[in-house]
């Protein structure tokens, strides 16, 4: 195909801002899909992409229309993903910028216009919804030329529902997005966007052909392992998978390697021919960084075994997945897991206990701090139970974000104040219109991965948005907040934890276990500690009466029995020294948004 | 009487009428069926003749005439059960012949009447002296009635008697439970058992309870009602035998020691459960089911379990625990007894492993920590 009739774009939106069903409309417009194939968001094939609405994997799809060929490459949409979706630009020429026509610009309509400007794409500004009843078109249209800064008159004006201005969005891309512009005579250059891994023919790359052209039985090498391989077919994607006999520079597609792990097509990474290979790697690639921690440990202390398969198995196709074995005293064995952030998280254990039929117990998520030593040695800790004594180091360091914050005027005040109570430092902050502000704070990490989001959202009544990027470190007067049990610690419940906060997060651990701790033979203390002092304290009596009332003739089956069932639950309890804790406790004081130990106005 | 013998057998008799339902009770018991009366007296002895065989030689110590309401029958028609009985099975002469009784269901005449019939000892449900509770519980007689009833037993000959009380009902209050003990001891009952209100879930109280219209007793409550009973039926001179049963010397129940120190029973009438040889079988509930299928000359079982190894361990322990010889030391293991001994629940005399009065509220907990995993 000649260059000059191939476009290769993606779209680019805040979530709920309509990317998926502009998708299904360019695939009917194009006929990419016989209508009968048809289903809503077409292009998120895993069940969690379309139970949730979200994209978390890339897809690329080839639409023909007329004599040209566009190439859509679908973008996960969410900040935990954001080195995915710059590379899934990055094998773009061109974005639409896809603004809700109802909700305007928001942080992540920000936050991804400005990786697609970085990544030099032009950008075809878009409101979509326009037939909503409170939709604010011109309002937007205004706020979208002035971010991207042209003329008002030049922002499209769509109803992905109902298909109105869809058609004359595909011809602005076509005018619009510059074709590739690839040198077919230069040795192969081939940008991985994104892979997947199928248990018949491993792992697939999806691929951005940048320079030159590849074969099938073509042996290829990826330059950032030096790892080469015989490709066993290329093909594109109209839009299932589709072998071709060649792709080249400006063609998007995907490439069969038949090998058994991701780790060896890496996202970002280049695919260069082996017998003629290119000398440079394209720029921006980058090893995943796990930027959340959690403790995975199977419910049944047997599945342990399965949940290692189950892991080994997952981590062929989720290269940003890492993880070691680790044990704790309450849980047993277990995996201490390394996740993007906490929406990968939550969806690795939910494709665990989906795709594997395991029952997981996570520990409260902990971002990863950096320990320096006297004399400067740097002790990376991913697990708070790791963390050294109190004295035994120089400087704690934290990973801090910048994180963008789009809220109504009108709720400044309140999104001030959370930003302040999570030890934020306010950047920068501009009004994109009288209504509407954009705040540019420096926050911890960790004080934004339990329940931040969700208190922004109740503190704007559902209206502000939130994206951040990764900023780096920086000191924080941490500590590591114990919790005992009968002077047992209770490693699962250990948090690291900044020192204003610690009282809190003792007071309210030991207040849940409380509650959840079932009355035993003896009182049984609950106890928050910074190394030797107790901080907080409370206790569960002792169990007074557990008996059967009457035990005659006919009742001492039913007696034994009750028992029995009596001794199972026993069986399912994790004991902590002399304390019979079930593993509900566990689960319940765990839970994300009650151990935060934060209450509203916090 | 002589000394018991682990073979010695029990004889449990089962009435499944009452005048009404007690909200709390979920008893194979049935207000209204007056009319299967006569013909269910016939259907346990035909039911007795059925199982003669395969009990023939078996010393029976005692008999217990349970419901429901026994005395809700005929005298004349318990003494003639009681005669058919005998020519059945292997009955001691001087066996522990238990009636319970309903205050209401009995008079000076009717008890006369039953003490002739071959009844030795009386159990009358008396249940509380707080108009309160009796009302919560449902109860149809008063404490008055209740009392009156007692004082007929004495007068008919009965020199055993006991009275149950229940503790824990809505409405009582730590006062209303001394008065009950007080005025129960005043009477001087030969033994008493005061039980816990347990709320089953198939009963009216329970749904009351589910719907949240009934407050569910407390344990905590529960468990200072206890000590209360534990102090005042001590300090009265009854013995606490079992975890709800109190006995002057001589005086326990021994129909009830032979469930509690796995000897084995028969059980005749509708839902009654039989033990023996380590398999226990039960009756089929329904009474007209019941009546149907003796009628028919088919035994009227309904389900029957072998004990393995590990259910007769368990229930040696839960039966045993409960009881004031406890097991035998050398049946537990040294790690978790001493853990229960440590926490006051339990204690060693002499060859034995007893629960202590705390204990004995707390016997499901020591039961699983002696039963392993």
């Amino acid at each position: 195909m000649d260059q000059a009739l191939v476009r290769n774009f993606s779209i680019v939106a805040h979530i709920d801002h309509g990317k998926s069903t502009l998708a299904d409309r360019f695939l009917e417009l194009t006929h990419a899909v016989a209508a009968r194939q048809m289903r809503e968001q077409y292009l998120d094939r895993m069940d969690l992409e379309r139970e949730r609405g979200i994209t978390i994997k890339a897809q690329a799809v080839r639409l023909r229309h007329g004599e040209f060929e566009l190439n859509l490459i679908d973008t996960p949409g969410h900040v935990d993903f954001s080195y995915e979706v710059s590379r899934s630009l990055a094998a773009c020429e061109g974005a639409i910028l896809l603004v809700d026509a109802a909700q305007g610009i928001e942080a992540q309509t920000l936050a991804n216009y400005h990786l697609a400007r970085d990544a030099g794409l032009a950008i075809v500004p878009t409101v979509n919804k326009i037939d909503l009843p409170q939709a604010e078109t011109e309002e937007t249209v205004r706020e979208l030329a002035e971010l991207v800064g042209c003329d008002p008159a030049d922002v499209l004006r769509v109803s992905a529902k109902s298909g109105e201005g869809v058609a004359a969005l595909l011809d602005a891309v076509i005018e619009r997005v510059p074709p590739p512009s690839g040198n077919l005579a230069e040795p192969l250059r081939a940008l991985i966007f994104d892979s997947s891994y199928d248990a018949y023919r491993g792992v697939i790359a999806y691929l951005r052909v940048i320079d030159g052209r590849i074969g099938g039985r073509q042996r290829v090498r990826f330059l950032s392992t030096g790892f080469s391989l015989e490709a066993e077919e290329v093909g594109a994607f109209s839009p299932e998978p589709t072998p071709v006999d060649v792709l080249e520079a400006g063609d998007v597609g995907y490439l069969v390697t038949g090998v058994k792990d991701v780790r060896q097509a890496k996202v970002g990474d280049t695919i260069t021919l082996a017998d003629r290979p290119a000398s440079e790697p394209l720029p921006g690639y980058r090893e995943p960084k796990p930027m959340v921690w959690s403790g995975l440990y199977p419910a049944e202390g047997g599945d342990y075994s399965l949940l290692r398969d189950a892991l080994d198995r997952l981590r062929l196709s989720d290269a940003a997945l890492v993880y070691e074995p680790e044990s704790s005293l309450a849980l047993g064995f277990g995996f201490r897991c390394g996740f993007l952030g906490l929406l990968h998280m939550e969806i690795v254990k939910e494709r665990l206990e989906r795709e594997f039929d395991l029952e997981l117990i996570a520990t409260a998520p902990n971002v990863e701090f950096r320990v320096v030593r006297a004399g400067g040695e740097v002790l990376e800790v991913h697990n708070p139970s790791e963390m050294p004594a109190p004295g035994t180091y120089e400087a704690v360091e934290e990973p801090v974000v910048l994180a963008t914050v789009i809220t109504p005027s009108s709720h400044l005040g309140p999104v001030m104040e959370l930003c302040q109570a999570r030890r934020g430092t306010l950047e920068d902050m501009r009004y994109l219109s009288p209504e509407r502000a954009e705040l540019h704070y420096l926050l911890p990490l960790a004080e934004i991965i339990f329940d931040f989001f969700d208190q922004l959202k109740s503190k704007t009544r559902g209206y502000a948005s939130l994206d951040y990027e990764h900023w780096g470190y920086q000191p924080a007067n941490m500590v590591r907040v114990d919790i005992l049990l009968q002077g047992e610690p209770v490693d699962a419940f250990s948090a690291v934890v900044h020192r204003d906060k610690a009282y809190q997060y003792g007071r309210t651990m030991t207040e849940r276990l409380r509650e959840l701790i079932p009355r035993q033979l003896f009182e049984v203390a609950i106890q928050a500690t910074i190394g030797s002092r107790v901080i907080a304290r409370e206790s569960v009596r002792a169990k007074r009466k557990d008996v059967l009332a009457k035990c005659y003739g006919g009742d001492i089956t039913r007696k034994r029995k009750l028992l029995e069932k009596q001794k199972e639950g026993k069986k399912r309890m994790r004991r902590v020294g002399r304390v019979d804790v079930p593993q509900e406790a566990f689960i319940a004081a765990l839970r994300v948004d009650q151990v935060a130990g934060r209450k509203a106005g916090a | 009487m002589r000394p018991i013998r682990d073979d010695d057998a029990g004889l449990y008799v089962h009435v499944p009428f009452c005048l009404t339902r007690c909200g709390y009770c979920d008893f194979n018991t049935y207000a209204g069926l007056d009319h299967l009366k006569a013909p269910y007296a016939d259907a346990l002895a035909a039911e007795a003749r059925v199982a003669a065989g395969e009990w023939a030689g078996v010393p029976f110590v005692s008999v217990f005439l349970g419901g429901g309401t026994p005395t809700t029958l005929p005298a004349a028609r318990i003494g003639s059960l009681l005669r058919e009985l005998r020519a059945l099975l292997h009955l001691e002469p001087d066996a522990e012949v238990t009636s319970e009784a309903n205050p209401d269901t009995v008079d000076g005449t009717y008890l006369t009447a039953l003490r002739e019939a071959g009844v030795t000892r009386l159990s009358l449900g008396l249940q509380s002296f707080d108009p309160v509770v009796l009302r919560s519980l449902e109860r149809l007689h008063t404490a008055e009635s209740a009392a009156a009833a007692f004082a007929a037993a004495r007068t008919a000959g009965f020199d055993d008697v006991n009275l149950d009380l229940i503790y824990g009902a809505e409405g009582e209050t730590a006062t209303s439970w001394s008065e009950t003990l007080e005025r129960t001891i005043a009477l001087g009952p030969d033994h008493i058992s005061a039980y816990a209100l347990t709320v089953e879930p198939a009963t009216s109280l329970g749904r009351r309870v589910a719907a949240g219209l009934t407050p569910a007793p407390d344990p905590d409550v529960q468990a200072d009602r206890y000590a209360a009973a534990c102090d005042a039926l001590g300090t009265a001179g009854y013995e606490h035998y079992e975890v709800s049963n109190w006995a002057r010397l001589g005086r326990r129940c021994l129909h009830n020691l032979g469930y509690w120190r796995g000897r084995p029973y028969l059980g005749l009438g509708a839902g009654a459960h039989s033990y023996r040889d380590g398999q226990r079988w039960w009756n089929v509930r329904p009474p007209q089911t019941y009546l149907d299928m003796v009628a028919a000359g088919t035994p009227p079982i309904s389900g029957r379990e072998r004990l393995d190894d590990d259910e007769r361990r368990l229930e040696r322990l839960l039966l045993g625990l409960r009881t004031a010889e406890g097991v035998p030391g050398s049946s537990v293991e040294a790690g978790p007894a001493d853990a229960l001994v440590g926490a006051g629940v339990a204690e060693r005399r002499g060859e034995r492993f007893v629960l202590t009065d705390r204990g004995m509220l707390l016997a499901n907990e020591a039961v699983l920590a002696l039963a392993g995993s």
